[in-house]
């Protein structure tokens, strides 16, 4: 033709070197640290600003506004006493198994609703129904059945989370461009090397926004369950401490106790999902929201 | 009405597809379309066609059907290859997986052990000159570099059998998302590629040019329903092959104007 062959390659090695996207300089840490570690730092210690502000023009009385050094002190006490670190793990260790089972029972069934025409009909929108369903709401439910026991609590867990995870796997797969599997099928991928190689590594974003969102639930529906079932043989978890602080009238101990639940929820996010989000996202190139 | 469809390897014969009056309708009752009908194709091995055609004459549909991705309504297909390969119009390779795992994933899929297919994904991407992006992911790579990366990968399906089957690869209209100049490179490398591992194309695309620059033979489908209208030998092709299918090629599509 036109052009001779070693022409041709020298072209395309041109456009290969031309084409290849230039790779973001990452910043040092520090300045990364100012990007996204100050804003935070500074929206809190404004929010502080406020609360001492309104609390000192005495707006409330101080049974309803504590002041922010008496909800510290009484935070330092329990911290000191050991007393907060056995209310956190009573329930960090409910909330982690109630999310670790789930995960297991979630992850099947939308496996089953995502890929059977069938399940999807009888149980989709139901399964979707449930997420707007406050998990307060199977508590009374609850204690009728299995009394003021951990069954309770881990019912509660269950119901708020199941169908987040189970939702976002479905969610996960149906936007996996059909193309996909189509290639599968073309390079001789069997039903399981394609689900196994192909939907579930395509799925995995949805997934993990529905673990995200799975966590959150099974979190807050733990802090309502123990809020509302109390009982000695339960052992005191945050939601029992928040409890009693609205028992004694003792708002330091009402405030503090919100604390401690938001301080555990930010940092399960920040610890945990934020990386592992961040790690799966990148990897392909999906960087808008970081 | 009642599908013959036959797959069966023999090594001694000179011929590498052999479509016989396929037929392929979609939907049923009045709605029905016939996308091809009687479709005779054959394709010797390591012979490169380029199927033309407008669109709706259902190329893509004949491809597909010898991909074994859809079945004909009707007619027989004979391969004597190894499992084809398909290239499609965009690479579609897995976002995840870097250019190396996804030439792997093939392999994988074939069964070939951890070394070997590490071994022959790198041979693959080395011989369309992207082995130093072995390690890079698609979004890294430019639109030309994945649809080599796919090249690649669909080489690796097509070309591992064991027993000597030729292979054959089928590209559905694989560098029509590309600007000029990649494509003019591409399709220079697609030939050399061709030349030295003696594999059987079938190319889709509705591009006189490319058809005739690329392809030994050219087969020129009608559009609804689907049947081949002519073919050109275009090994040594001249102006006036390219202007005659040009010609022909125009007469079919104004054919469709009531």
């Amino acid at each position: 033709m036109a052009t001779p062959p070693d022409t041709l390659d020298k072209v395309g090695a041109g456009l290969d070197a031309l084409d290849v996207p230039i790779e973001a300089h990452r910043p040092p840490l520090w300045r990364r640290f100012l990007k996204t570690g100050v804003p935070p730092i500074i929206a809190f210690a404004v929010l502080l600003g406020v609360w001492q502000a309104l609390w000192a023009s005495a707006v409330l009385p101080e049974f309803q506004l504590p002041a922010p050094v008496d909800v510290w002190d009484e935070l330092v006490r329990s911290v000191g006493s050991g007393e907060a670190f056995g209310i956190l793990w009573t329930s960090l260790h409910r909330a982690v198994f109630g999310f670790i089972a789930a995960v297991l029972i979630a992850t099947p069934l939308g496996l089953l609703i995502a890929k059977v025409r069938v399940v999807r009909a009888a149980i989709g929108s139901l399964l979707t129904g449930l997420q707007s369903l406050p998990s307060v709401a199977w508590v009374p439910a609850a204690i009728l059945w299995f009394g003021v026991t951990p069954s309770t609590i881990y019912f509660v867990v269950l119901m708020g989370s199941v169908p987040s995870i189970a939702n976002g796997l479905v969610a996960g797969i149906d936007q996996i461009p059909p193309l996909l599997p189509r290639v599968g099928r073309a390079l001789g991928a069997g039903r399981l090397a394609s689900a196994r190689h192909i939907l579930l590594p395509a799925a995995l974003p949805g997934y993990l926004a529905g673990l995200k969102q799975g966590w959150a639930f099974s979190w807050r529906s733990l802090m309502a369950a123990e809020i509302i079932a109390t009982s000695p043989q339960l052992g005191t978890g945050l939601g029992q401490y928040l409890h009693n602080g609205s028992s004694l009238n003792d708002i330091n101990m009402v405030i503090a106790a919100i604390f401690l639940i938001l301080l555990v929820g930010i940092g399960i996010e920040l610890l945990l999902f934020r990386p592992l989000e961040r790690a799966v996202l990148r990897a392909r190139g999906l960087t808008g929201a970081l | 009405m009642t599908a013959t469809l036959e797959t069966t390897a023999q090594s001694t014969v000179d011929v590498a597809v052999e479509l016989t009056g396929v037929r392929k309708v979609f939907g049923h009752g009045s709605s029905a379309v016939v996308a091809l009908d009687g479709v005779d194709l054959k394709v010797e091995p390591g012979e490169f066609v380029c199927l033309l055609g407008a669109s709706g004459c259902g190329k893509s549909t004949l491809l597909n059907i010898v991909a074994g991705l859809d079945g004909a309504t009707s007619g027989e297909l004979r391969l004597t290859t190894s499992r084809p390969a398909v290239m499609f119009q965009e690479p579609a390779l897995m976002p995840w997986l870097t250019a190396q795992r996804n030439v792997e994933l093939a392999l994988r899929f074939a069964g070939v052990g951890r070394p070997a297919r590490k071994r022959r994904a790198l041979e693959l991407l080395e011989l369309v000159r992207l082995g130093d992006v072995a390690d890079k992911r698609p979004h890294e790579l430019s639109g030309g570099m994945r649809q080599r990366v796919a090249l690649a990968r669909a080489l690796a399906s097509t070309t591992v059998s064991a027993d000597g089957a030729p292979a054959l690869l089928l590209m559905d209209e694989p560098f029509a998302a590309l600007d000029a100049i990649t494509r003019d490179v591409l399709q220079s490398e697609l030939v050399r590629v061709w030349e030295t591992t003696n594999t059987a194309i079938i190319f889709v695309t509705h591009d006189v040019r490319e058809a005739v620059r690329l392809g030994q033979r050219v087969v020129l489908l009608s559009s609804r329903p689907g049947r081949v209208v002519r073919e050109w030998d275009v090994t040594d092709s001249s102006d006036e092959v390219l202007d005659e299918i040009n010609t022909e090629l125009r007469e079919v599509i104004s054919g469709h104007a009531s």
